[in-house]
């Protein structure tokens, strides 16, 4: 498994737009990625789970994955969290 | 069978028949058997299918950064979830349920753990959830919502019912016409057609209709008779499209009005005002040449405002206001919350009978906070321009006196935190006939006096002014409201109180020489139907005015009335 922490800097946290776009690159990747957040976990591919999380700004969230491409899904998702507004 | 609904706005529309229902039926939570689980499981797929090709068709004419774009790529997102999926087909299968009561507490559930999250922007996606929700039980049973946000042609909307926060938020742009099966004349989803220039037929049961009008239709709304052409054919559409431009052509004649002064021709001077809800409506009025403003509405800003505005948000908006104004006066009523008007941001307890309930001033009252705070944003915005206030429904001196002692403690406020403010002319609308029997004892405290004839008409004839079926038999026009009027007017002038009209009455021009006659110097009216009024008053004498307003004072009878009114319009 491969795992990452980061910090969520988007003003209104990651809501409903900026979620959706995490979904879509999740999808690209074949392997499961999680985000687990305040406790709870979701899969980065369903975006009905993923809202109830609470993706707020200034929130710790740690992005894992196992499988093919875990690496690379991890990286990406975990920098789209850290980065989209 | 022809129908012919009561027309609030004239002008006559052209465009494609859109059918907003509200209504899903109602969910049926009996057990259900393992063929029927199976059926229902079948239709859950399928009404997701059918929502998201719609919302997918819906798309196609947005550009795809816009926000709208997005927005509906997250709802097909959603939709398309494989996790929500297998937990709706599992709900049906483990509760024996239907595909709606599994969608509705699925849905729900998943709305309550959003609102409960602590960012408000977060909690606030509840309420999209919700409705996305109701889009999809509408989209099993094949009937698809329209979103009308990604509305691209001529459309006119016809709706059982439409809110004054619902009507705020339609995309006028494409909304040529709407057609409503309630409504009286002076509902304010009406008033809000008639400012927007927007033909509208109210009290029109179109579903009733021995053949039904189906979504796509081509219709022609004409808003001078009060019919709905469904599919005209060519001689008729010709026709309409001629009457149409005679009718464009009117209103091109009318604006030759807007520079003249508002005099009649044996040099009788009245101002001339407007009625708005918004600053958009602000430069209508300075448009067609209005004097200043007779009646801001400030409660159509909170009808779909997430939160109430603060007092700094609420200063910058008066403000704007004066300064689009340029000097002229900005007569604005504090926010008259209740009755047919709901505002969610506001706390409001449930009444059965609201338009007796606890609405204007009595609101306020309860609610110091809220008109503390709108109070000091227009105490400060007066250091900019001229600003008068008036409060709605105050039938008794002791309403007055309360409203007047939270301005006074607005004001030491401001001082106590040394915000600067300028000095307000203080007013009332009357619109009840306590109102006008009370005014002795009020004028000595007022600057100003403006006579509200929509509710003074349904307060002093009973008649519930949203019923359709009322409108026609207890008219404004009827002998006791005009009395009613003569008396506010006699009242103010023997006190020397200014006094203006700032009711739907003042808005037709046919009307016009009454009230004139009757001594109004002032008047209020739709910024739609401003020149209107005015070539009645620069095309009409003083002195007929007054023997037309002595006549008709004399009259008993409703229909003796509008005779005598069409016959000196006639002439």
């Amino acid at each position: 498994m491969y795992q990452k922490t980061v910090t969520i800097s988007a003003p209104h946290g990651i809501h409903t737009r900026p979620a959706a776009l995490l979904v879509k690159e999740a999808k690209t990747f074949t392997c499961d990625v999680m985000v687990e957040c305040n406790g709870k976990q979701a899969s980065a591919k369903s975006l009905f789970k993923l809202q109830t999380l609470g993706l707020y700004q200034g929130v710790s969230v740690t992005v894992f994955a196992t499988g093919e491409q875990a690496q690379a899904a991890v990286d990406k998702i975990a920098t789209l969290l850290n980065t989209l507004t | 069978m022809s129908f012919n609904g009561v027309v609030v706005s004239a002008g006559i529309a052209f465009g494609k028949a859109l059918i907003m229902t509200s209504q899903t039926p109602p969910l049926d939570f009996k057990l259900l058997s393992a063929e029927q689980i199976k059926q229902q499981q079948q239709q859950l797929t399928h009404g997701i299918e059918l929502l998201i090709h719609h919302l997918q068709h819906c798309q196609r004419h947005l550009c795809q950064e816009c926000d709208n774009f997005q927005l509906i790529d997250a709802d097909i997102m959603l939709l398309e979830d494989d996790g929500l999926q297998q937990q709706l087909h599992q709900h049906i299968e483990q509760f024996k349920v239907s595909a709606a009561v599994a969608i509705d507490r699925i849905f729900n559930q998943q709305a309550a753990e959003l609102a409960s999250l602590d960012d408000p922007y977060l909690a606030n996606r509840s309420g999209d959830i919700l409705c996305l929700s109701k889009r999809l039980i509408s989209a099993l049973h094949g009937h698809l919502q329209s979103d009308l946000s990604t509305l691209t042609d001529d459309t006119i909307l016809l709706a059982d019912d439409l809110t004054p926060a619902e009507f705020a938020i339609l995309p006028l742009k494409h909304i040529k016409g709407i057609v409503l099966e309630s409504g009286g004349l002076t509902s304010h989803t009406a008033i809000l057609a008639r400012a927007a220039g927007i033909p509208a037929l109210l009290n029109y049961p179109f579903s009733k209709r021995l053949v039904p009008i189906s979504d796509g239709e081509q219709l022609v709304l004409d808003g001078m008779t009060g019919e709905l052409h469904i599919a005209p054919c060519e001689e008729l559409f010709a026709k309409l499209k001629q009457k149409h431009i005679q009718e464009l052509q009117r209103r091109q004649a009318l604006t030759a009005y807007k520079d003249k002064p508002s005099i009649t021709i044996d040099g009788h001077h009245v101002t001339l005002l407007a009625n708005v809800g918004n600053l958009s409506e602000i430069s209508h009025a300075t448009d067609v040449g209005a004097q200043g403003i007779g009646l801001f509405r400030t409660e159509f800003l909170l009808m779909n405002a997430k939160a109430l505005p603060n007092e700094q948000q609420q200063y910058k908006l008066y403000c704007d206001a004066l300064h689009s104004l340029h000097g002229q006066i900005l007569s604005i009523r504090t926010f008259d919350i209740g009755a047919d008007k709901e505002i969610p941001c506001l706390e409001q307890t449930h009444e059965d009978n609201p338009a007796m309930g606890i609405r204007g001033i009595r609101y306020s009252l309860a609610h110091p906070n809220t008109f503390i705070t709108q109070v000091k944003a227009i105490l400060r915005a007066a250091n900019h321009g001229p600003i008068r206030l008036m409060f709605p429904m105050v039938s008794q001196i002791e309403e007055l006196e309360g409203a007047l002692a939270l301005i006074e403690q607005a004001k030491a406020q401001l001082i106590e935190q040394e915000k600067g403010f300028g000095e307000l002319m203080l007013g009332i609308v009357v619109e009840t006939p306590a109102a006008v029997l009370n005014l002795p004892s009020m004028l000595p405290l007022l600057d100003f006096v403006s006579i509200g004839t929509n509710d003074l008409t349904q307060y002093t004839l009973a008649a519930d002014r949203t019923n359709p079926n009322l409108a026609k038999q207890y008219p404004a026009l009827s002998p006791a409201v005009i009395q009613l009027i003569l008396m506010t007017i006699t009242y103010c002038k023997q006190a020397n109180v200014n006094v203006s009209l700032c009711g739907e009455l003042g808005s037709d021009p046919q009307v016009l020489g009454l009230l004139v006659g009757l001594g109004l110097d002032e008047i209020s009216i739709n910024p739609t139907h401003l020149l209107e009024v005015k070539a009645a008053l620069v095309n009409g004498r003083y002195q007929d005015f007054v023997k037309h307003a002595h006549t008709i004072t004399t009259l008993t009878r409703i229909e003796d009335i509008c005779l005598a009114i069409s016959a000196v319009n006639d002439n």
